[in-house]
């Protein structure tokens, strides 16, 4: 999986002000190299009905969207105006061109799927101890393809009546004669962008407006922690010091703001509920009392100040 | 000890013991082993182990490089259809629906209205079709060219459904599509509430399941009997105000049983829950507080032209914009449901839980629904004075030790 990458910055599409990932590749990169999960919350199309493992595309936080922008490594791009520009004005040239793509990739998909039920049918009789059955199928459907296909060479045939070496297809068949009449498949594609250009990155498109719990966010991530959201916990963040895929959350943090005053209560109710989930309580926040005024837009990091603390019942 | 994350209130009401493996990731390694055929329901595996904190062994690094190798050949199938099961819908975009000509599935059962021969899909169905892998959406082809249009992407699809939904004047948010989708995996049927584009919301005056039955038998059961004995009763409380204002609450005499007490101690008016309800707010689109969908069980009547009240109602509010709701805001919420009384004959703590008016709030953060019952709990139809005689409060209220049962994990 270390070799799954795309060129940053990659682009973030955004759709109503959301901000979503739908390249798999964009997904497992951004994880893996800048900690951000974000949330799946897609439809797996074979997994239709749970709602445990959820497919493309991945929503980030506005959040997560903001800090990939600040460092380089994305840029957002208006999906809509996109979209609108590309195929609602598409000329027919270009549609007829695209169909003739989608056909060459649902021929493909046909004959996958096809040799797929040949090889589970020759297990299952393989399983009945039908042997010999396979084998004549086998040389039956090598004579058909000799007959069928006058280009198809004598040393073809012989490789299909071994039992799981189908025989090498040629590599691009051509539409028109699909070998033994099959049928192209249709493909919904997850992504445009090999048919859209990619999105221009403009200059112009602000920052994703932040919650003002960001600093510590950004804090929290630059310590090599990784977040999601935490509304089911009652906090803003739940923070893991690892992969959620792997490891079980340490802390449920709250962002506030340096001098806000908060409710006494809210120590009690998050440190008894971090508590009682194994995990602590977390508040923290920017000091921006400190050299504010001389910094600003000096390059000064947005973690910078902030200072966070954690709440446990001490259980004595 | 509690688990990670208990207490995830779950639509169907399953047992308390119950985890929620939705509320944290799970391994995509598991995902494999679940049955991928629709025959036979898929068995969710147990919560994946996982570890307290990365220490840097070859062992753990592996374990997390296999998990994500799988996330990502989850993630990467393909949808595509076979000719046979091929259903091609074409994008409208002055409506932002899609129309299907041949409806050759079971899900148009339950969504989808027949209009001008065709089969009329909204945003969130004709998306989650698409998403499912179900539908093949078609952009349409501009004027005066033939043929069939390209097809639009799992991006295209919400950049169309969610994105374009505001220039056409549609309602729907990514958030409300979060919990359709969400709800659809889990298989009921959710239909819109309304038609979603009118500032002006019904009040609900009708009484559904219990309250009705109960509505009836308050009609035909009482007979004379029950007739004499409310102005019996009447008369001794018309008198109360000035009752209150002289003399002792329980005035001297002949009292028979401890009943009668305790209603001439009941001095603290009370809300009427069955009175029709009213509105507290002026009408207004913005308003978040509305409900969003109607909810059904998957039952095989079921008919989407005449679909009955539903099973649950959920207003969808997006938590990084809305506040807890204001008690009037909550009243406005609760009189557009209709009056649902509880079981008569269940426990007395599930009545007050399941109230008498309902709503299910779906909070949505970031994607992750999270699903909060609200009920008006009518308390002052369940009098404690009346239990009297079926034993000291039943065992199950009892104490259960307190602070000390839960202990502290780590």
């Amino acid at each position: 999986m270390a070799d799954i990458s795309v060129p940053e910055p990659f682009p973030i599409s955004q759709i109503a002000n959301r901000f979503l990932i739908f390249d798999v590749d964009a997904v497992t990169y951004a994880r893996r190299e800048h900690n951000i999960t974000g949330v799946l919350v897609g439809t797996i199309a074979h997994m239709s009905q749970q709602n445990v493992f959820l497919g493309i595309p991945l929503e980030l936080m506005p959040e997560e969207a903001r800090l990939l922008v600040e460092q380089g490594h994305a840029y957002i791009a208006d999906d809509v105006d996109v979209h609108n520009k590309g195929f609602l004005e598409m000329n027919r040239e270009d549609r007829l061109a695209f169909l003739q793509a989608m056909d060459k990739q649902g021929m493909d998909a046909a004959l996958n799927n096809q040799k797929k039920a040949e090889e589970r049918s020759e297990k299952a009789l393989q399983r009945k101890g039908l042997a010999r059955k396979v084998q004549e199928n086998a040389a039956r459907r090598a004579s058909e393809a000799l007959e069928s296909s006058s280009a198809a060479t004598p040393t073809d045939a012989e490789a299909d009546t071994s039992l799981f070496d189908s025989p090498p297809r040629s590599a691009s068949p051509a539409i028109s004669q699909a070998p033994n009449g099959l049928d192209p498949f249709f493909v919904t594609p997850t992504t445009s962008y090999p048919r859209l250009p990619t999105p221009p990155i403009s200059p112009t498109t602000p920052l994703p407006h932040v919650p003002r719990t960001y600093p510590l966010f950004a804090y929290l991530h630059s310590k090599g922690y990784f977040m999601t959201p935490g509304l089911r916990f009652g906090c803003n963040y739940t923070v893991y010091p690892g992969d959620p895929l792997r490891f079980h959350s340490h802390f449920l943090a709250t962002g506030l703001d340096w001098d806000e005053e908060f409710d006494l209560l809210d120590i009690v109710g998050g440190g008894r509920l971090g508590t009682g989930v194994k995990k602590a309580y977390m508040i923290g926040g920017a000091d921006t009392s400190t050299n504010d005024v001389s910094d600003k837009g000096s390059g000064r990091r947005t973690e910078d100040g902030v200072r966070a603390f954690s709440i446990e019942w001490a259980g004595l | 000890m509690a688990d990670e994350d208990e207490d995830m209130p779950q639509l169907s009401g399953g047992g308390a013991g119950d985890i929620d493996l939705s509320d944290e990731t799970q391994d995509f390694r598991f995902l494999s082993t679940l049955s991928i055929t629709g025959t036979d329901l898929p068995k969710i595996p147990k919560r994946g182990e996982k570890d307290f904190e990365p220490h840097a062994t070859a062992r753990q690094t592996d374990t997390l490089a296999a998990s994500r190798a799988a996330m990502h050949t989850a993630l990467s199938i393909p949808r595509i259809h076979a000719p046979k099961n091929h259903m091609v819908a074409i994008y409208e975009p002055s409506s932002n629906m899609a129309s299907v000509e041949k409806a050759k599935s079971q899900h148009f059962q339950t969504i989808g209205r027949f209009a001008n021969g065709k089969e009329w899909l909204l945003p969130e169905e004709t998306l989650f079709m698409l998403e499912r892998g179900s539908l093949d959406v078609r952009w349409p082809v501009k004027e005066g060219e033939e043929g069939l249009g390209v097809p639009m992407s799992l991006q295209g699809a919400y950049a169309a459904f969610i994105g374009m939904e505001g220039g056409v004047g549609g309602r729907l948010t990514l958030e409300m599509y979060n919990v359709y989708a969400g709800l659809k995996r889990a298989g009921y049927i959710v239909l819109r509430t309304g038609t979603w584009h009118d500032a002006k919301v019904e009040l609900n005056l009708s009484k559904v399941g219990h309250a009705k039955e109960k509505a009836q038998e308050r009609y035909w059961g009482l007979g004379l009997f029950g007739e004499l004995w409310k102005r019996l009763f009447r008369l001794q409380r018309s008198d109360s105000l000035e009752r209150f204002k002289l003399g002792p609450l329980v005035t001297p005499g002949l009292y028979r049983n401890w009943t009668d007490i305790y209603k001439l101690l009941e001095v603290i008016p009370r809300h009427d829950r069955t009175a029709p309800p009213k509105f507290m707010l002026p009408d207004d689109i913005s308003n978040p507080f509305r409900i969003t969908f109607d909810v059904y069980k998957p039952v095989s009547q079921f008919r989407k032209s005449k679909p009955g009240p539903p099973d649950y109602r959920i207003a969808v509010i997006n938590a990084r914009e809305t506040a807890v709701p204001t008690m009037v805001e909550l009243n406005d919420l609760l009189a557009t449901t209709p009056y649902d009384l509880p079981n008569p004959s269940t426990q007395m703590y599930q009545k007050l839980k399941y109230g008498s008016r309902n709503i299910i709030l779906a909070v949505v953060d970031n994607g992750i629904p999270s699903y909060i019952r609200i009920a008006d709990a009518p308390f002052e139809d369940e009098k404690l004075y009346e239990r009297i005689g079926r034993g000291r409060g039943g065992k199950r209220g009892g104490f259960r030790g307190r602070g000390r049962g839960r202990g502290r994990g780590r």
